[in-house]
C-alpha cells in the first residue's frame, strides 16, 4: 500500500447537538480515486470539511497530508483542491474565468504576494487540461453549467494539489454534462495520479471508475471495490429496501425495476 | 466655474471629496460582492452615535465614532460567523439600537449643536484643515490595505468558504473588511454625512456591477464613478447653493439607474432571450 494521505481514526465529527459523522476509521492511500456515497444528511459534506480542516473532530483523530486535521494550517489546504456543492457559489459574480482560476494560486502564493507570470502559467495550464482556455476571458456566469464546473475544477488544480476533493460535481448538469465532467476527472486522476475523493449520489456513473467506494450514513457502513459494496444487503440498510442492483449491474429504484 | 478652484475652502473640499469617492467607491466593490450592504448601512448610524457621545462628553468626534462604527461591524461579523441569527436581524437590532443612542445622546446635550448635526447630513464644504488630514490620512490606510490585500479580499467576496479551504486566512481577510468598512464610514462621515454615507458606499460599485464582468475592471470603474459623483456633487451644489451630501448621492443615483439601462450584461440577457 502506498503512503497514506488521509488518515480517519474512530474520529466522530459534529455540532453542539449533532453528531454528522460517527466511529470513523478509514485509510486512504496517495494517489486513490474514491467515490463517496450515501443518502442525503449521511455526513458525506461533513466528511469533505473534516478532510479540508474547517472541522475538529469531537472524538478520535483526523490525519491529512501527515497533520492532524485541526491543526491544518493554510499552506497545508493550499494542496487541497477543494470543489463545493454547486449551490453555493454565486455564478454571477462578476468575474472572468481566467480571474476565477487564478484565484486557485492565491492560498500558495500567501498574503502581500502578487500573482507573476508564472502564476498566470499554471492558471492557464491548468484551463487547458480541462478544456477551456479558450475562454479564458469570458463571464464566469455567460458558461454552462458543464463549462463552468470544468472551470471550477481548473481553480482546485491551480492550486497544484495532491488532494482534490469534489463535492457533488455533477449536480444540476445535463446527462451530457455529467458524463463530461466525470469523464475528466477520471483523466486528471489517471494523467496527474492526484488522491481525489468524490462526493455524489450517481453511483451508476462512477462505479466502474472509481478504486473505491466508500458508504455513508453518519457511520461507514462499508468501503472496498465497487463490486464489494454495492450488494443489496448493504444498500438496503443504508438506503432502505427500494434500492436493488439489475443484471447487467446497475443500481435503480426497486420500484421501476418493478415495472 | 474655474476661479471657485482660487478659494481655499474649495480646494479642500473637493480633496475631501475626491478621497471620500475613492475610498467609498473602492471598499464598496467588496461590501457589495460579499453581501455586506445591510451591515454598512447599520455602522453608519452607530458610527454618528459615537460622534454624538463625543460632543456630550468633549473627546474628538472621530474617536468615538471610531470605537462605535467597529464595535457595530464586529458583533455583525461575529453574529454571522456563529450563525446565531440572521445577518438582516443582527443589524436591525444594532441599527436601531446605536440610532436610539444617538437621539438619546442629542437629547442629553443641553444646547442645539450644528457641528453634530453636519454630520448627520454631510458638510464638506465646511471641511477644516485638520479634518482633511485625518480623512487622508485614513483614506491611504484603507485604500493601502485593500492594495495589498486584494486578491484575499476578492476571493472572500467570492466564496468565504471556498478560499479558506484553498488556504486563504479568510477568517482574518472577513474581520479587516469589516473594519476598513467602519473606517471608510469615519472618514466619510463629514463629508456626505451619517444617513448618505452609505449610498456612497453601495452606488458607485452597485453601477460598476453592471457595467462589466471583470473583478479588475468592476473596481477601476467603481472607483471612477465615484470620484466623479463626488467631486461633481460639491461643485453642483456650490453652483446651485444646493447640500452637498445630497448632490453627490442623488448624482450618483442618476447614474446607476443610467447604467442599469445600458448595462451590456442586461443587453446581452435580452438578446439571448
Amino acid at each position: 500500500m502506498t503512503h497514506p494521505i488521509i488518515r480517519f481514526d474512530h474520529a466522530t465529527f459534529g455540532f453542539p447537538g449533532i453528531v454528522a459523522l460517527e466511529d470513523i476509521t478509514l485509510t486512504i492511500p496517495e494517489s486513490e480515486f474514491v467515490g463517496v456515497i450515501g443518502p442525503n444528511g449521511s455526513g458525506k459534506t461533513t466528511l469533505c470539511r473534516a478532510v479540508l480542516g474547517l472541522m475538529a473532530p469531537l472524538r478520535g483523530t483526523l490525519r491529512v497530508l501527515d497533520c492532524a486535521c485541526e491543526e491544518l494550517r493554510c499552506h497545508h489546504r493550499a494542496l487541497i483542491g477543494y470543489l463545493p456543492q454547486k449551490g453555493m457559489i454565486d455564478r454571477n459574480f462578476p468575474v472572468t474565468v481566467l480571474e476565477a482560476v487564478m484565484m486557485g494560486r492565491y492560498g500558495a502564493l500567501g498574503l502581500f504576494r502578487r500573482p507573476t507570470q508564472k502564476d498566470r502559467d499554471i492558471a492557464r495550464q491548468a484551463l487547458t487540461q480541462v478544456g477551456m482556455d479558450h475562454h479564458r476571458d469570458s463571464a464566469l456566469g455567460a458558461l454552462s453549467g458543464g463549462q463552468q464546473q470544468r472551470v471550477f475544477i481548473a481553480r482546485a488544480l491551480a492550486q497544484q494539489p495532491r488532494i482534490l476533493l469534489l463535492d457533488e460535481p455533477t449536480t444540476g448538469l445535463d446527462l451530457t454534462a455529467q458524463h463530461n465532467v466525470v469523464e475528466l476527472i477520471q483523466q486528471l486522476h489517471r494523467d496527474l495520479k492526484l488522491t481525489i475523493l468524490m462526493i455524489t449520489h450517481d453511483i451508476n456513473m462512477i462505479r466502474s471508475r472509481v478504486d473505491r467506494l466508500v458508504l455513508l450514513k453518519t457511520k461507514l457502513f462499508a468501503a472496498g471495490p465497487p463490486q464489494e459494496v454495492l450488494k443489496p444487503d448493504i444498500l438496503s440498510q443504508v438506503y432502505g429496501k427500494e434500492l436493488v442492483i439489475t443484471d447487467k449491474d446497475f443500481v435503480i429504484v426497486e420500484d421501476y425495476h418493478h415495472h | 466655474m474655474l476661479e471657485l478652484l482660487a478659494y481655499d475652502f474649495m480646494q479642500r473640499s473637493l480633496l475631501a471629496a475626491a478621497l471620500v469617492g475613492a475610498v467609498c467607491s473602492v471598499i464598496g466593490v467588496f461590501v457589495v460582492l460579499r453581501g455586506l450592504a445591510f451591515a454598512g448601512a447599520g455602522t453608519a448610524h452607530a458610527a454618528f452615535a459615537g460622534v454624538t457621545l463625543a460632543y456630550l462628553i468633549g473627546l474628538p468626534p472621530l474617536s468615538l465614532a471610531i470605537v462605535f462604527g467597529l464595535a457595530t461591524v464586529w458583533i455583525t461579523g461575529w453574529v454571522e460567523e456563529k450563525g446565531r441569527m440572521k445577518l438582516d436581524v443582527s443589524i436591525g437590532i444594532l441599527y436601531t439600537a446605536t440610532m436610539a443612542l444617538a437621539i438619546l445622546f442629542l437629547g442629553l446635550m443641553k444646547t442645539y449643536n450644528p457641528e453634530v448635526y453636519g454630520y448627520l447630513f454631510g458638510s464638506v464644504l465646511s471641511v477644516t484643515t485638520e479634518e482633511l488630514m485625518t480623512i487622508g490620512g485614513l483614506s491611504v490606510v484603507v485604500l493601502g490595505t485593500i492594495l495589498l490585500l486584494s486578491k484575499e479580499l476578492y476571493f472572500i467576496a467570492f466564496d468565504q468558504e471556498m478560499a479558506a479551504a484553498s488556504g486563504v486566512p479568510a477568517r482574518q481577510i472577513f474581520y479587516l473588511l469589516l473594519t476598513l468598512v467602519a473606517l471608510t464610514v469615519v472618514i466619510a462621515l463629514k463629508t456626505v454625512g451619517a444617513i448618505l454615507v452609505f449610498a456612497m458606499i453601495l452606488i458607485p460599485a452597485s453601477t460598476a456591477y453592471q457595467l462589466t464582468h471583470s473583478l479588475t475592471q468592476m473596481t477601476l470603474y467603481s472607483m471612477l464613478i465615484g470620484v466623479f459623483c463626488a467631486v461633481s456633487g460639491v461643485l453642483l451644489s456650490y453652483a446651485f447653493d444646493l447640500p452637498s451630501g445630497p448632490s453627490i448621492v442623488l448624482l450618483a443615483t442618476s447614474l446607476f439607474f443610467l447604467a442599469v439601462c445600458c448595462s451590456p450584461k442586461r443587453l446581452h440577457r435580452i438578446q439571448r432571450a
